[in-house]
């Protein structure tokens, strides 16, 4: 990968005596798209505003190409910031807001026309540029206020949970904009979002943070297939946590039976929080299975079917193509590469029980995270 | 329902609207009174664009208006970011500070102000003038500054905080992004701020009244001032110009607004073109500046190089040139071109006594009564006259001379001398109940007789019909006064003093004691009115001179005035006027005929023995006497009164103790549960 | 440095209320506990105040009773002005705001040419065959006075409250049952409450302090502890027993907005000119 740009070190902040963020280590490398995921609370805005100079860090470091930035201003940082309800200026129309940090550079005119009219085209709103603000709708707005931070060709560009505010359709259609953009001016973007489906397709580099640490960093496919604890299982994805006891290496037991699995590394019989994936999980007729239990609801997904099965009182959540009646009685069969182990953490028991389950689990998680701080 | 209500709404506006007519209409009037629509005419219009003196008023009004407004709209909305800014204990500490005016009665602001500046500057620094000017301009600002904060928190509660962090991330200092982006958005609050207090800065009357020194006197203050006859109407000509201005000015707030509205609910924003911006930008620079060089032009005119000379007479007792007398202060200032005379009124002696006593004042020449000169001189708040610089003293008749007020004669000339009787209306009173002071209790005519608004002349009437030395120290003695005054109160309209005018001019009241002279300037308004010293009672008989009060700058201008008043030209032209006797020597000659030989003005002499001079009384006294009549105007009579004041002070303290308890504890933040 | 910031902009302002209010009401105490010709500390003015027990009594009296009537007229206006389109809404607004903005001396004045004996009104009932009636110098005449001169006071915050009162409240309500009566007692009535305490505050307060209205309307039975105060100061000489009066004055206008605090929702700022 490319060189190292930004460096957090022992990152410690507290309002009022409440620690919002706790030790946090991270570094961003150049060109990268890093997102920060974690639900509302779990200091990633703090974590961006920190980034941006907005908020001087408790303890700790911001280092900026190796210097110390804790005392930079923000208007003196290459930091430029697309923030969460877009804060364009009412009184100025797009030009104005889009030529407004130029301005403050005191550019020669023409070239503000010009590299306004030149990033007005990346983010495609040519001819945009006297309509007034409040007159665009959402998703142009979204792209004045990007066009607005890129124009001023900065490092490293935050965004602040920008698709919060836009409807379903165009939030995809974002993603996709956000990215191509990206990659079009090689820069850096730390993104923050608490939407783990947009940081899984998006980013080169997902750090997932909870109660203000850092619970694992990674590619979002290892994020998804090695959870390091239940906290990131639960929140990345659906997940099925289960109390089991690692055996020995590659052998863990839960449900009073041992199952082979593919993980390693653990003391003997260490207790361990194992990972099985609704949509890892295959029907099998009862007799073929390592486990029966009974179907006790059946949702219709479009895509799926969402159904939680009760194995000896433990209610697990299966998602498959395979219709199943209610009060049926069904098998399952757990092969090794379904089988995930993670230590136990404090979040072991939190999560990943579905005996509460509701048709609008989905739901829940996504509207929670509107205001942070 | 609905239409009830329109017609409802209807009637509201026109009863809030129908005083105003009545002004508007009066402007028109060319008679001087409200009730009555005489003519039509322009006349006052013209006549108001002519007094320089009233529209200098309204220049006073409105430069304090601007500068007030302008410096608490700037002051204010940079403390309004700065409180915006400040944790929410703290912010709501500072919000119940900034309502404590909003919330206080104007008159407890206005003398809770006009105490600390006399305070401090009095007594404190012993500054002669301590009210003047700046102090007018520091109330000015201190009210005003509420109003703007006000205003502009709530617009920065409703700013996006986001808009600021992004200027700031996109290279603006703190400063720099108030100024690109912040002020854009919270200036409709600056500005509906700016616009409340320039309002109630321009018409503050209450607060002005108690703050104001003589050198520095707003249009409202003024306009308080004038009691003695109908207002003028030039002054409605006034009132009627300033509500077409405001008018115009709302609507054309109002249609900026609206179009304002219009404008974002278009899709394309027209951008402005470079002209344009240039324009606007150049057109506000242009208004600052004007309001500003218009303000700084006001201050220089009313700081000249000249000496000013601050004169403090009873109301319309000095002529003015209208009705085609001499403008006595305009020939004074034409004689000595270097002094400007500043001229202001009193209704009483005592009034003057107690601003000459509060302090705060410059005053250079003053026209007391007798009695008052005696006190003066006993509390020493006068400066002896050099006699030299007066060599028309010589004019003085001898008669007026070391009078027993001031037995060396030298402290006072005097000024005019007059008796008080009673005027009344021969149209309404019957001849046969003229006789005594007696009338002022006569059941017949309750509710249309008069009474003097100052103890001393109400004690002194009581005194003459019940025969008391006028000057008796006798506590009993004026413990009968008070009984006999407690008894006369239910018959009186209303205690007035120089709203007798008014009163007796429009036939509102049919009776009342007052001064010759102005007695006889009623009776050239009206021909019903009469004036008649009781038969066979003493009365009382006074001469008002001028004075140097010990508070006086410009003690040699003072007594060049002094002795131009006592020109016997000067003297007698003054008379013609005021209709007072001229204590001058040889002034009779240059009145006008029918005052020189006006029994009203000059009784004979039989009469004249009858009258009894007002003498000097100790403090104790005069507070004594001033406590009764007090009780008298509130409806206490002398008895309880006398059972009220040897309590003990304990119950009251303890009650008050209570009741600010009490305010405490309801004005206490309510706990509130999240 | 945000911290900084703050203070640096709210320090002056704090600084300016702390002298020009505060301390002033500090030199008002330091007054009424003082002897007028020895200054020396004394009860005596405090114990002079149950004289004016009476005046202080009619003052809130005609003041409430102004306030109320401000509220029984104020209210139908403030309504009918929040129901009527935008543009007329701002019309009318502006013509409630008017008369606030003219001279209130001149105003006071003008009911003086209407009421007196041979004034407008008695003209023109004179002219209809009506005896005059006595008009002036009654407490009726001062408290129209109050009411003409604060109305504006009142009907401004109601019409605040009532226009942002939700709509879809109303039809809410009618929708549950409501008649067009029930609708405004157990809505509309209830959701205007803060207006109409500011508004009684708005009225009362400077109707209480007034000294004008009652000398100019008032007769020989009318006079307010305004009057009594302003006497002292300008005309008895005495501003220690006039500072006293002021002091019970002020205390009892912070008893009446604490009292409209406390049934009041306390929002912030909550003061609508």
């Amino acid at each position: 990968m490319s060189k190292e740009l930004i460096r957090l070190q022992d990152l410690t902040m507290e309002f009022d005596g409440e620690r919002i963020l706790d030790g946090i280590n991270l570094y961003f490398n150049d060109h990268e798209f890093l997102t920060l995921l974690g639900p509302s609370g779990c200091g990633k805005t703090t974590t961006l505003r920190i980034i941006g100079g907005f908020l001087t860090p408790t303890s700790g470091r911001v280092l900026f190409d190796g210097k110390c930035i804790n005392d930079v201003p923000p208007y003196q940082r290459q930091i430029n910031t697309v923030f969460q309800r877009y804060a364009l200026f009412p009184h100025l129309d797009v030009f104005g807001n889009i030529a407004f940090g130029l301005n403050v550079a005191k550019l020669p005119k023409a070239e503000i026309a010009q590299r306004v009219s030149e990033i007005l085209e990346v983010v495609g709103l040519q001819g945009f540029e006297h309509r007034r603000i409040d007159s665009l709708s959402g998703g142009q707005q979204q792209r004045v206020a990007i066009a607005r931070a890129l124009v001023n060709r900065p490092k490293v560009l935050l965004l602040d949970e920008p698709l919060a505010a836009l409807d379903l359709r165009l939030r995809k259609d974002m993603q996709n904009e956000l990215k191509r953009i990206q990659q079009a001016m090689g820069i850096t973007f730390i993104y923050v979002t608490h939407d783990q489906e947009e940081a899984l397709s998006m980013s080169d580099t997902v750090v997932v943070m909870d109660k203000g640490r850092i619970q694992q960093i990674g590619k979002p496919e290892d994020i998804y297939n090695e959870p390091k604890n239940a906290f990131v299982a639960d929140f990345i994805g659906e997940s099925n946590i289960l109390d089991g006891v690692m055996l020995e290496d590659y052998k863990v037991k839960f449900f009073g039976r041992t199952f082979k699995c593919l993980d390693a590394g653990f003391a003997p019989n260490e207790p361990v929080d194992v990972v099985i994936r609704p949509e890892d999980i295959d029907f099998v007729p009862p007799e073929e299975g390592h486990l029966t239990g009974t179907v006790t609801s059946v949702t219709f997904k479009g895509l799926n079917y969402d159904i939680i099965v009760d194995f000896k009182g433990f209610k697990w959540l299966i998602q498959t193509t395979d219709h199943q009646p209610e009060g049926a009685t069904v098998g399952i069969r757990l092969n090794p590469e379904d089988i995930h182990v993670m230590r136990k953490s404090e979040y072991s028991g939190m999560f990943g029980d579905y005996s509460s389950y509701s048709a609008e689990y989905d739901e829940l998680t996504e509207d929670a995270a509107d205001e942070e701080e | 329902m609905k239409r009830t209500n329109r017609i409802f709404t209807i009637l509201i506006f026109i009863f809030l609207y129908i005083p105003m007519a009545v002004l508007i209409l009066g402007s028109f009037n060319t008679g001087k009174n409200l009730a009555l629509f005489e003519g039509f005419t322009f006349n006052q219009y013209k006549e108001l664009f002519r007094d320089k003196d009233l529209l200098g008023l309204l220049g006073n009004s409105l430069l304090i208006a601007i500068l007030s407004t302008a410096t608490a709209t700037a002051f204010g909305t940079f403390a309004a970011v700065g409180i915006h800014s400040l944790k929410p204990k703290m912010r709501k500490a500072v919000m119940t500070l900034t309502n404590i005016p909003m919330t206080n009665p104007d008159i407890v602001t206005g003398i809770s102000l006009s105490l600390l500046f006399v305070f401090i500057g009095s007594g404190m620094l012993g500054q002669k003038q301590s009210l003047n000017f700046w102090t007018l301009l520091i109330a000015h600002i201190t009210f005003n500054l509420p109003y703007v904060i006000l205003n502009v928190m709530p617009k920065l509660q409703q700013m996006d905080p986001a808009l600021q962090d992004a200027a700031m991330d996109l290279g603006c200092t703190p400063l720099r992004s108030f100024f690109k982006v912040t002020i854009h958005e919270i200036m409709p609050g600056v500005i509906s701020g700016a616009i409340m207090a320039f309002t109630m800065s321009l018409d503050d009357f209450v607060i002005s009244y108690f703050v104001t020194g003589t050198e520095f006197v707003t249009l409202p203050v003024k306009i308080y001032s004038f009691t003695k006859k109908p207002i003028h109407p030039k002054i409605y000509a006034m009132f009627t110009l300033l509500f077409l201005l405001i008018f115009v000015l709302m609507v054309a707030m109002n249609l900026l607004q609206l179009r304002g509205d219009k404008r974002r609910t278009q899709k394309q924003a027209k951008p402005p073109s470079r002209g344009m911006r240039t324009f606007q930008r150049v057109a506000a620079i242009a208004c600052v500046a004007v309001l500003l060089i218009g303000s700084f032009a006001l201050i220089a005119t009313t700081r000249q190089d000249k000496i000013t000379l601050n004169v403090m007479n009873w109301g319309q007792n000095i002529a003015d040139g209208s009705d085609d007398t001499l403008d006595i202060i305009a020939a004074f200032e034409e004689a000595y071109p270097n002094i400007d005379v500043n001229y202001a009124e009193y209704a009483s002696n005592e009034e003057l006594y107690s601003k000459l006593s509060t302090g705060g004042l410059v005053v250079d020449v003053i026209i007391p009564s007798d009695y008052m000169i005696a006190r003066m001189i006993s509390e020493d708040m006068l400066l002896p006259l050099n006699f030299d610089n007066i060599p028309n003293y010589q004019n003085v008749i001898d008669t007026y001379k070391d009078q027993a007020y001031d037995p060396e004669n030298k402290y006072s000339v005097p000024y005019t001398w007059g008796t008080v009787g009673i005027i009344y209306n021969a149209k309404y009173v019957d001849e046969a109940d003229v006789t005594g002071w007696d009338l002022l209790w006569n059941e017949k005519y309750k509710g249309q007789i008069l009474m003097f608004d100052n103890s001393r002349d109400a004690f002194g009437i009581a005194q003459y019909m019940l025969g008391y030395d006028v000057n008796t120290t006798d506590k009993a003695e004026l413990q009968a006064c008070a009984q006999a005054l407690a008894k006369q109160r239910p018959l009186v309209q209303q205690y007035v003093m120089d709203q007798v005018y008014a009163k007796m001019e429009e036939e509102n009241a049919w009776i009342a004691p007052y001064y010759a002279g102005d007695a006889m300037m009623m009776m050239e308004n009206n021909e019903n009115l009469r004036f008649y010293l009781p038969e066979n009672e003493t009365f009382n008989l006074f001469i008002d001179a001028m004075c140097i009060p010990s508070c006086a700058q410009e003690k040699e201008a003072a007594e060049k005035f002094i002795n131009f008043m006592c020109d016997p030209e000067i003297s007698g032209a003054n008379m013609d006027y005021i209709c007072y006797g001229s204590p001058i020597e040889g002034a009779t000659e240059h009145m006008e005929e029918y005052l020189a030989e006006s029994e009203v003005i000059y009784p004979p002499e039989e009469i004249l023995e009858r009258g009894q001079s007002y003498g000097f009384l100790p403090e104790d006294i005069t507070r004594y006497v001033e406590n009764l009549f007090l009780g008298i105007r509130v409806g206490k009579t002398a008895e309880e009164e006398e059972v009220q004041s040897s309590g003990s002070a304990l119950p009251v303290v303890l009650t008050l103790a209570g009741l600010a308890a009490a305010g405490v504890f309801l004005c206490l933040p309510k706990r509130k549960r999240k | 440095m945000k911290k900084n910031k703050s203070l640096l902009l709210s320090g002056p302002y704090v600084l300016w209320m702390l002298v020009f209010t505060l301390i002033p009401l500090g030199v008002v105490g330091y007054y009424a506990l003082t002897d007028p010709s020895t200054g020396v500390f004394t009860w005596g003015n405090l114990r002079d105040l149950s004289l004016f027990l009476p005046t202080l009594g009619s003052s809130v009296w005609y003041s409430l009773v102004s306030a109320l009537i401000c509220l029984v007229l104020g209210y139908p206006v403030a309504y009918y002005i929040a129901h009527r389109p935008p543009v007329t809404q701002k019309i009318l607004y502006m013509l409630v705001m008017l008369p606030m903005c003219m001279s209130f001396l001149l105003r006071t004045l003008a009911w003086v040419g209407l009421l007196e004996s041979n004034g407008i009104i008695n003209q023109f009932l004179n002219l209809l065959g009506i005896p005059s009636l006595e008009l002036i110098g009654t407490p009726g005449a001062v408290i129209l006075g109050m009411v003409y001169n604060y109305l504006p006071y009142m009907v401004l915050p109601l019409y605040a409250i009532i226009v942002k009162i939700d709509n879809r409240l109303i039809e809410a309500a009618e929708d549950l049952g409501c008649t067009p009566v029930q609708v405004f007692s157990k809505v509309v009535l209830p959701l205007s409450m803060p207006g109409i305490l500011s508004g009684i505050t708005m009225v009362f307060v400077p109707a209480v302090s007034t000294f004008y209205i009652s000398q100019k309307l008032g007769g020989t039975d009318t006079m307010l502890i305004g009057d009594v105060i302003e006497r002292q100061f300008k005309s008895a000489g005495n501003p220690n027993l006039g500072a006293a009066l002021s002091l019970v004055l002020m205390l009892l206008v912070f008893i009446c907005t604490g009292i409209m605090n406390r049934f009041g929702s306390d929002e912030e700022g909550g003061v609508v000119v």
